[in-house]
């Protein structure tokens, strides 16, 4: 027990970051399996950094209040993005929303409130371990449980065939909506957590470069399944650390293993798991 | 057994006055030496790297300690430098810790040392507020609040400008400061601030901005960048005719500005922490064994970790071998030799030192007189 | 002013088109994103510095370090893209393994480089003679990037229009199936299209480096998601789109300074793609323009 609680406080905020990437992978996952490749996931997680920051700041919010009210905003922001790109698919959404993001980001530098690339430091401490965890724990759950109702089916159906969804008289810009709204809440509960383990927030923690992160964890893990992006977080958020022992040749290893991963198991880390059990 | 006695007092003697004498120290050192601000970590690891050997040949002298800078990169990686702090403020093997490289580094990092109780100290996060962190925290690198004012009135006194125009980048803590003050210190000198234009880091291409600039007549621009942003304003600058004199701050004192810049950075004013020149005992020095060991010279991010390295050094001579001991030693600390010049630190944990005003000339800087 | 901020933003479309041309040609016949096109941008810029500094005079280091360029995108697709093309892995995850190349290109130039910005001469950029015509200024080498830039799209613009090589890559990017049924060679046509996408790529890299006479690591950075924009202004996949598309960008860029706006100067860029984006889906010239040309 002691040599776990030993293990903890070396590692509690790896674990901590783990925790809140593994939320940002699932949120990302939720409009991939809609067959949305949405990349506004570090923005959504942006402005609710952002808001929740501010709120606990400059209001002295408590943290809950902080963390709900951030979600539902860049909810409510991404079910306004999901409006003008409801005709985009594919690449061509993918850029809209990198562009929607950069702008984000672009206003998060410029504005007074937001301490522009200064950034908002001091922030308070309160994500804990148990705080997060609870959350991806809930997160996990709601997708769950979302996963044996109907809408799931018909986001299955859209991201198949979205004639023949609509054929069965599935509302295609509807789902669509819903999940890039779904997925805007789960990046802003885990932008507000982040926030809250940071002590510190700046618009660069929201570009392009974050973005790329978390795509990369989705894909690694396996796209299809939410298990897959949690395994993917959770294995790459370790990787830097497992293997500084490799000092100057670091860099290139992390390449290599992400290259090495993608040409093996082009269904993901999970697919692999998969295929083994399956196995007699 | 006079004699007996009169060796074991003098042996008592030794060890007493050598506190350190094969005492371990490990210092945890956090750097950027790979990712985006590598250009700034890597010179900081280079400094580390140096005063370990010399740590070593006893060119800096530290007791008879075993004393040992541990680098680590963290690759411009903000949870990499949260996860570093923590390992050392875990391991209990570390009495205090130097960097990380970044002021928003800082603000993340520092508060986790100060909750371990674990003193630190920046060689390069200039940020306002980065001391407040906590009572443990200090900084050996002067910050641009105290650079730029000196830097505005001796050029403003000499030159005696009516008109400037700004240009810094705005996605940057550092930059986007010297902005801001440059700002506030000109309009506060009555000087009119006929244009304001921002970049990203990064950027290569300024020509726009300085065309716009130009076609408001400044007498003086004053840029908030670092140097490989600096080196390509100035040439671009230099390119466009633009005639109105340039100044900077602490960003800008690097070799980098005169080897590459080349004639149109002649002039420009620097308001910097450190003047590679200076004729400090181990200054001169080290500028001519780091410059034989990289092939090139050291700028100021390299100074500030390698004084940072012997101001360590001086409080392990003196005994200091924990937490609380370095926390104390820096705390009273009045003037330890580095290659900065003789330096302390202020109630705040702020670096008690005065800004150098030079101004770059054909292969070098100089003091702007 | 108004003269000189159009010429700056003519020199820096001309390299943004440039880079995007490669960019965008890999996206239409392949219907993937390649993100290691700005590694290899940047690979080539050092190449380039590297032979000239082993005394090849520069425009020949150019030509060579655009054909290592050419040669690592074969590299790039036999290593990335060819093993995942064989699984019909989808487009998702090939973006993902550019990103690994990407990675490595980057810390292999680090081992070989370091994190110092590189050089052609000493002197810097001022020392070239700067032309004066009229309120007009210029230097030799950014008017010879400029006309090389060009000089290098009207090539690609004929071998694509006027070969067989041209043809058999626009009937793959067309219909990789249909070209295979044709008796294309689906893999070599694949090579060919890597090697002069990524010998543009690196030609740009190159002529970057020159105008501002800096090499560094990072080079690559800002151009690869403005090149993203680029592509869309056009239209993904049409070359002569993706040409005009540079001009937009600098044009833009350029623009958003001279009317004070130079911190918003990324988001009116953006803002300008999403709006094009959601209004005309398939760019100014769309995916066909490739197939047409």
């Amino acid at each position: 027990m002691s040599a776990l609680l030993d293990f903890y406080a070396k590692h509690s905020r790896l674990i901590d970051q783990i925790g809140v990437n593994a939320i940002l992978a699932l949120s990302l996952s939720v409009s991939l399996q809609a067959g949305q490749l949405a990349l506004a996931q570090a923005a959504f997680m942006g402005i609710a950094a952002y808001v929740s920051a501010i709120l606990a700041l400059n209001a002295h919010w408590p943290l809950p209040a902080t963390i709900l009210t951030a979600a539902i905003v860049s909810s409510v922001v991404a079910a306004l993005l999901a409006y003008p790109v409801r005709g985009l698919r594919g690449v061509f959404l993918a850029i809209a929303t990198i562009g929607f993001a950069e702008i984000v980001r672009v206003i998060a530098n410029n504005l007074a409130i937001t301490g522009g690339a200064e950034g908002l430091s001091g922030i308070p401490n309160d994500a804990t371990t148990p705080v997060i965890y609870g959350s991806l724990a809930i997160v996990a759950a709601a997708l769950f449980v979302l996963s044996r109702t109907k809408f799931a089916l018909a986001v299955a159906l859209v991201r198949e065939d979205e004639h023949a969804a609509r054929g069965v008289g599935v509302d295609v810009g509807a789902i669509r909506t819903y999940s890039l709204a779904l997925g805007g809440a789960i990046a802003g509960l885990a932008g507000a957590l982040y926030a809250h383990a940071s002590f510190f927030i700046t618009p660069a923690d929201f570009g392009f470069a974050e973005m790329e992160k978390i795509l990369v964890w989705c894909v690694v893990g396996g796209v299809t399944s939410p298990a897959g992006a949690v395994l993917g977080a959770t294995t790459l958020s370790i990787l830097p650390e497992a293997i500084r022992f490799l000092a100057d040749y670091r860099e290139i290893f992390n390449g290599i293993i992400l290259l090495g991963v993608i040409l093996f198991a082009p269904g993901g880390l999970a697919s692999l798991w998969r295929r083994r059990a399956v196995r007699p | 057994m006079n004699r007996i006695t009169a060796s074991a007092l003098a042996l008592i003697a030794v060890v007493a006055l050598a506190g350190a004498a094969g005492k371990s120290v490990h210092v945890g050192v956090i750097a950027d030496v790979t990712g985006g601000a590598a250009v700034y970590g890597t010179p900081q690891k280079n400094a580390y790297d140096l005063a370990n050997e010399d740590v070593k040949s006893g060119k800096i002298d530290v007791g008879g300690a075993n004393l040992v800078f541990d680098v680590q990169d963290a690759a411009t990686d903000g949870a990499q430098v949260v996860n570093l702090m923590q390992k050392f403020s875990t391991d209990g093997a570390t009495p205090i810790v130097l960097g990380p490289t970044l002021s928003g580094e800082a603000f993340r990092a520092f508060p986790i040392a100060k909750n371990a109780n674990l003193p630190v100290m920046g060689t390069s996060t200039t940020a306002e507020g980065v001391t407040a962190i906590g009572p443990s925290v200090f900084r050996d690198s002067l910050a641009e609040s105290q650079v730029i004012p000196t830097t505005v009135k001796r050029t403003h006194d000499k030159w005696h400008y009516k008109t400037a125009a700004i240009i810094f980048g705005d996605d940057n803590a550092f930059t986007k400061t010297d902005g801001d003050i440059f700002a506030r210190e000109l309009k506060a000198a009555g000087v009119d601030l006929v244009d304001t234009e921002t970049f990203h880091i990064k950027d290569t291409d300024f020509q726009p901005a300085l065309t716009r600039i130009e076609s408001k007549h400044p007498d003086v621009i004053a840029i908030g960048a670092l140097f490989p942003e600096a080196t390509k304003i100035i040439q671009q600058a230099g390119k466009l005719g633009i005639k109105a004199r340039m100044m900077g701050g602490n960003g800008l004192n690097s070799p980098e500005m005169y080897a590459v810049a080349g004639p149109a950075a002649q002039g420009t004013v620097v308001g910097a922490a450190w003047f590679s020149g200076a004729k400090y005992p181990s200054n001169l020095d080290f500028v001519k064994r780091y410059t034989a060991k990289y092939g090139k010279g050291p700028d100021q991010f390299a100074a500030q970790s390698y004084a940072a390295a012997q101001i360590i050094a001086t409080l392990v001579k003196g005994g200091a071998t924990t937490k609380d001991e370095m926390a104390a030693g820096l705390r009273s600390a009045r003037v330890i030799q580095t290659v900065l010049g003789p330096i302390g630190f202020d109630q705040n944990r702020d670096v008690k030192s005065s800004p150098v005003i030079l101004s770059i000339v054909k292969d070098g800087f100089a003091y702007f007189h | 002013m108004i003269a000189q901020q159009l010429l700056n933003g003519l020199f820096l479309g001309a390299v943004y088109s440039l880079f995007a041309v490669g960019y965008t040609l890999v996206f239409g016949v392949l219907d993937i994103l390649n993100l290691a096109h700005a590694a290899i941008f940047t690979a080539a810029a050092f190449t380039a510095f590297s032979l000239s500094m082993a005394g090849v005079p520069l425009p020949l280091a150019l030509i060579a370090a655009a054909i290592v360029a050419g040669i690592m995108g074969i590299l790039l697709d036999r290593v990335a893209f060819a093993p995942l093309r064989a699984r019909n892995a989808g487009t998702l995850v090939p973006l993902i393994s550019s990103i690994g190349v990407a990675i490595v290109i980057g810390a292999v130039l680090r081992g070989i480089y370091g994190i110092d910005e590189r050089h052609f001469t000493t002197g810097g950029l001022d020392t070239a003679p700067a032309i004066h015509a009229g309120p007009l200024t210029f230097t030799i080498v950014e008017l010879t990037i400029f006309l090389s830039a060009i000089a290098l799209m009207l090539v690609l613009s004929w071998v694509l229009r006027s070969t067989s090589l041209g043809r058999r890559i626009r009937a793959v990017g067309q219909d990789r199936i249909a070209a295979a049924l044709l008796g294309i060679n689906l893999e070599a046509t694949v090579a060919a299209t890597f090697f002069i996408a990524s010998a543009l790529g690196g030609a740009a890299g190159v002529l970057t480096a020159l105008r501002y006479d800096s090499i560094t690591l990072d080079m690559g950075g800002p151009i690869e998601l403005k090149g993203l924009a680029v592509i869309i202004l056009g239209g993904m996949g049409s070359v002569t789109g993706a040409v005009i598309g540079g001009f937009i960008l600098g044009a833009v860029e350029t623009l958003a300074v001279v009317f004070g706006l130079s911190a918003w100067r990324d988001a009116i860029l953006f803002g300008v793609m999403f709006v094009l984006l959601v209004a005309r889906p398939t760019g100014l010239f769309g995916k066909r323009a490739l197939r047409a040309a």
